[in-house]
């Protein structure tokens, strides 16, 4: 049970966009995320996971507001951003900051790792001499764990993981108390990945960091999260604040088995998912998993399952929930 | 007699050699994994065994790829084209560009039962169409008029299976079919492909960065790192008794299963690119268990029942 | 995947080849013969001496003299002041005025985006020279309403490069890290937009001078553009037209030089673009 108070909070957000067929086509919406209820407890990790058109990844821009809500609010330490004007959120971005999911292209490729990492301090107007900034540079280049020589060189010189790691350590220059991880290792080799995921590990424990960690790995998420956001077609259909207990929902059920383990042991035959994902311009009524789910009654077809809280603070938004 | 056998197999691209004496087999009906991160050499072993590598300029330097009668290493592009998707079939990691996009999926099945086998329209089209009612593609004759942009990615890498599957081949080539594909869709698509090689019979290399899903699939594994084999075994044992640093730490980074905090381990330092391979054994910068005589002596494979393993400490090596 | 920059290891390199060497050898004996002209002409361009009117290239008239016995070859140096000085200065502008604009539309969208893209499109549609015509029977003839009219003619094209150079890169994910740390339009245009839209905008420019300099030669060749004495390749060719069975040099070699001009900066900014090209290829392995 999580009893940190909460550095951010979700509430209904809800963000839609609109698409026209041609010209002369009549105007069609999808809600990306829609009716998310979440809090993000203080120093803690939660971890958001679903496949491609879930919504997370717009979930993780209306968390920082780097896109607007259609409707719902995020609050931070009790601020609604919607209300900030630009330059009170640009001063809040000092606290809140975002690791991107493709280190390739994070990175201006004019700019050298040093222009990088001192890019934040330049933008929220931190005077610094030449001496400050060189000392500044290589106390961050030495907190990821990269040589200081690496701050004269230009992106297309470094790695994959090494420039994931300069992503990090641009975000962590403002000393941020939330920081929001877009997939940050999916592009990366496993062993560059375990690489930065001790990396964050440990600045987590170390800075008292609230992540908001988004993944399609849940073996990852299991690992690395103190509560867990399953999302489908831009809602949420189960939270687990115990990542390791077994989730109830059938689609998060599904997700674990497909989740293979790397032991010959664990062997196991999945139950396919029939039917196709829907087209978030046409939901279906129901529930929107209904037509792919091995447990769907007549009931989810029609009624769509609201978020029921259980007693030991999981919810679940289905009709026929495992045990 | 091994379906398909890789012996001091070295490729070369231009003055690079990507790839050093690699050896391995297939046998007939089996799943083997080649497992490797980035710069492994695991795509170059599909394109040599699948005689592709001149696209890119490379070739096979030394050694030979026996699959049955054939030595491939030795044969013109004629021969090998007659070879291709008839006795060995591949299937790569992209649906988007394996597929045709201005032809139906049913059409570019059926070419391969009319340019291969031989079958009248007719035939080639009832036998495409019973190999994606296999393959579990619902409504599978409405599917076949259909094209490709009209299907999802799950789907289109059914069609690209039941490509490579129904020309009856020996041996398939799958390089990190399901990479592109989202997890619950990847672990359908492999498990029909298990499915369906097993049932027909068909030898199947499984080229893949995935260790959970080596560990789902494969009867046998081949860990590849820096262009050079690092450990090959039955998969049961390569996981319970990992006899390379390599494969041990390997495992080590999967965070699935692993339970504490602080328990999911990477491995220093950088994969080794083609242009800076390290000397001696190339993994010794990154092993925990490097000692001088990495540095300097290339380490033999040994093998020793199922085993091979490259390394000078495998004897020693607990699991 | 932003473009590669202009560096100067890639300057180094487009002159080791022999279309980029030679060309830009060509252009810089143009160009240091038109900065120096007081010093390289032997003649004034203006003395006229009807004497010598029409003689062909001798030893003391290099390429010869035109029909006011001026000499030819201090003419074409002089005039290469005006071509160059035309050409640059109206591309110069053309590409400041554009690129704000293609930038703004770009990054800003919206109405004013159509409002600009609707201009862009109705002068692309007209052939430069009819717009440079139009404009100069606005403004009357003479040498600035022709660097005006050349200006506004190869307006469209740099609008539209910077627009969709813009709009490519505003997506890229360190664009949206750096909207994150906080910044405002201003530091993303100019400091990582504009910078990394530059190298396509440079290479159109230069090969959009080539053309200026056409079409002021053109223009010249009309009576439009620079008027007399002021020296105009162009209105040598027209005025050479008249003694073109006696003395057909006046008309060839300003052609020559017209031709040796553009052609230089053709083939160099091919070279340009093969380099920007190459590099792109390489990142992208």
């Amino acid at each position: 049970m999580i009893a940190a108070p909460n550095l951010v909070t979700m509430k209904g957000l809800t963000r839609e966009f609109t698409s026209r067929k041609g010209l002369l086509g009549k105007p069609r919406t999808m809600r990306a995320v829609d009716n998310v209820n979440l809090n993000l407890p203080k120093g803690k990790v939660t971890g958001v996971v679903g496949e491609s058109g879930c919504g997370k990844s717009t979930l993780a821009r209306l968390a920082l507001r780097l896109m607007d809500a259609s409707s719902g609010s995020v609050h931070f330490d009790g601020v609604d951003l919607a209300s900030l004007g630009t330059s009170d959120l640009r001063s809040l971005r000092k606290r809140m900051q975002m690791v991107f999911q493709d280190p390739y292209s994070s990175l201006d490729p004019r700019y050298t790792i040093a222009q990088a990492i001192l890019e934040p301090f330049v933008i929220q107007g931190v005077a610094q001499n030449a001496a400050q900034q060189a000392e500044r540079t290589a106390e961050l280049l030495n907190m990821v764990g990269l040589s200081p020589t690496v701050a004269a060189q230009f992106p297309h010189q470094l790695s994959g993981g090494q420039k994931q790691r300069v992503g990090i350590a641009r975000a962590l220059a403002l000393k941020p108390q939330f920081l929001v991880l877009d997939e940050p290792t999916a592009s990366l080799d496993v062993s560059i990945q375990a690489q930065i995921i001790e990396l964050l590990e440990r600045f987590q424990s170390e800075f008292g960091l609230t992540y908001l960690f988004i993944s399609h790995d849940l073996g990852l998420v299991r690992y690395f999260c103190d509560q867990i956001v399953v999302m489908y077609l831009g809602r949420i259909v189960e939270l687990l604040p115990n990542p390791q207990a077994p989730p109830r929902h059938p689609y998060s059920r599904a997700l674990l088995d497909s989740t293979f383990a790397p032991d010959p042991l664990k062997r196991r035959v999945i139950e396919p998912l029939g039917g196709e994902i829907p087209s978030a311009f046409n939901l279906p009524a129901g529930c929107a998993f209904a037509a792919r789910c091995p447990k769907a009654s007549a009931q989810c077809k029609t009624q769509r399952p609201a978020l029921v809280v259980a007693d030991n603070g999981s919810s679940v938004a289905c009709h026929h929930p495992h045990d | 007699m091994a379906l398909l056998t890789l012996t001091d197999v070295s490729v070369t691209i231009g003055k690079l050699q990507p790839l050093d004496k690699i050896s391995f087999h297939i046998d007939k009906g089996e799943i083997l994994g080649v497992v490797g991160e980035s710069g492994s050499g695991k795509s170059l072993t599909a394109m040599a065994v699948m005689g592709l590598l001149h696209l890119i300029g490379g070739k096979v330097s030394t050694g030979t790829v026996q699959f049955a009668e054939l030595d491939l290493t030795k044969l013109t592009e004629d021969q090998y084209r007659r070879l291709r998707g008839r006795r060995i079939a591949l299937i790569s990691q992209n649906p988007m560009t394996s597929l045709d996009p201005v032809l139906t999926v049913g059409e570019q099945i059926d070419q391969v039962s009319l340019l291969h086998l031989g079958l009248s329209a007719a035939d080639a089209r009832a036998r495409s169409i019973d190999m994606m009612v296999q393959l579990r593609i619902p409504e599978a004759s409405v599917v076949h008029s259909q094209y490709p942009h009209q299907l999802s990615g799950g789907m289109k890498q059914r069609i690209v299976i039941a490509m490579a599957l129904v020309a009856d081949p020996d041996l398939i080539v799958a390089d990190e079919p399901t990479t592109a594909l989202d997890v619950t869709i990847q672990a359908q698509v492999i498990q029909i492909m298990v499915e369906m090689v097993r049932k027909l019979n068909v030898a199947l290399m499984l080229i893949t960065h995935d260790m959970g899903v080596v560990a789902q699939a494969c009867d046998r594994v081949v860990v590849l790192y820096a262009g050079r084999l690092a450990e090959s075994n039955s998969v049961h044992q390569i996981f319970a008794t990992p006899k390379h640093p390599y494969t041990r730490s390997l495992i080590g980074c999967i965070p699935t299963d692993k339970l504490t905090d602080g328990e999911l381990k990477g491995i220093p330092g950088n994969v080794p690119g083609v242009m800076n391979y390290p000397s001696g054994c190339r993994f010794h910068p990154r092993c925990p268990m490097a000692q001088e005589r990495c540095s300097t002596e290339v380490p033999m494979l040994k093998a020793a029942g199922s085993l091979s393993v490259a390394c000078h400490f495998s004897e020693s090596a607990a699991s | 995947m932003a473009t590669p920059s202009i560096s100067n290891p890639m300057l180094m390199r487009i002159l080791r080849t022999p279309r980029g060497g030679c060309s830009a050898f060509v252009l810089a004996v143009i160009i240091l013969a038109a900065l120096f002209a007081p010093w390289v002409a032997p003649y004034e361009y203006a003395i006229q001496n009807l004497a010598s009117a029409n003689l062909g290239p001798s030893w003391k008239n290099w390429l010869g003299t035109d029909e006011f016995g001026r000499d030819l070859l201090s003419r074409i140096i002089y005039g290469a002041r005006t071509s160059l000085i035309v050409g640059t200065t109206s591309i110069a502008v053309s590409v400041f005025v554009g690129m704000s604009l293609g930038a703004a539309a770009g990054y800003f969208g919206g109405a004013f985006d159509r409002l600009v893209m609707m201009f862009v499109d109705l002068s692309w549609s007209f052939p430069e020279i009819l717009l440079a015509l139009i404009l100069i029977a606005i403004l009357g003839p003479g040498l600035a309403s022709t660097m005006i009219a050349i200006s506004i003619a190869y307006l469209a094209q740099f609008t539209r490069l910077t627009r969709a150079q813009v709009m490519a890169l505003k997506n890229e994910t360190y664009i949206e890290a750096t909207v994150n740390l906080g910044a405002g339009p201003g530091r993303i245009l100019f400091r990582h937009l504009l910078p990394n839209a530059l190298p396509p905008v440079i290479v159109a420019a230069m090969l959009a001078t080539g053309d200026a300099i056409i079409l002021e030669a053109t223009l010249g060749f009309f009576g439009l553009g620079a008027q007399p004495p002021t020296p105009s390749w162009g209105a040598m060719m027209s005025s050479g037209t008249a003694q073109i069975f006696i003395a057909p040099w006046i008309i060839i070699f300003p052609g020559i030089a017209i031709a040796t001009t553009v052609i230089a900066i053709n083939l160099f900014g091919d070279e340009l673009i093969d380099a920007l090209d190459i590099r792109q290829r390489l990142r992208n392995s």
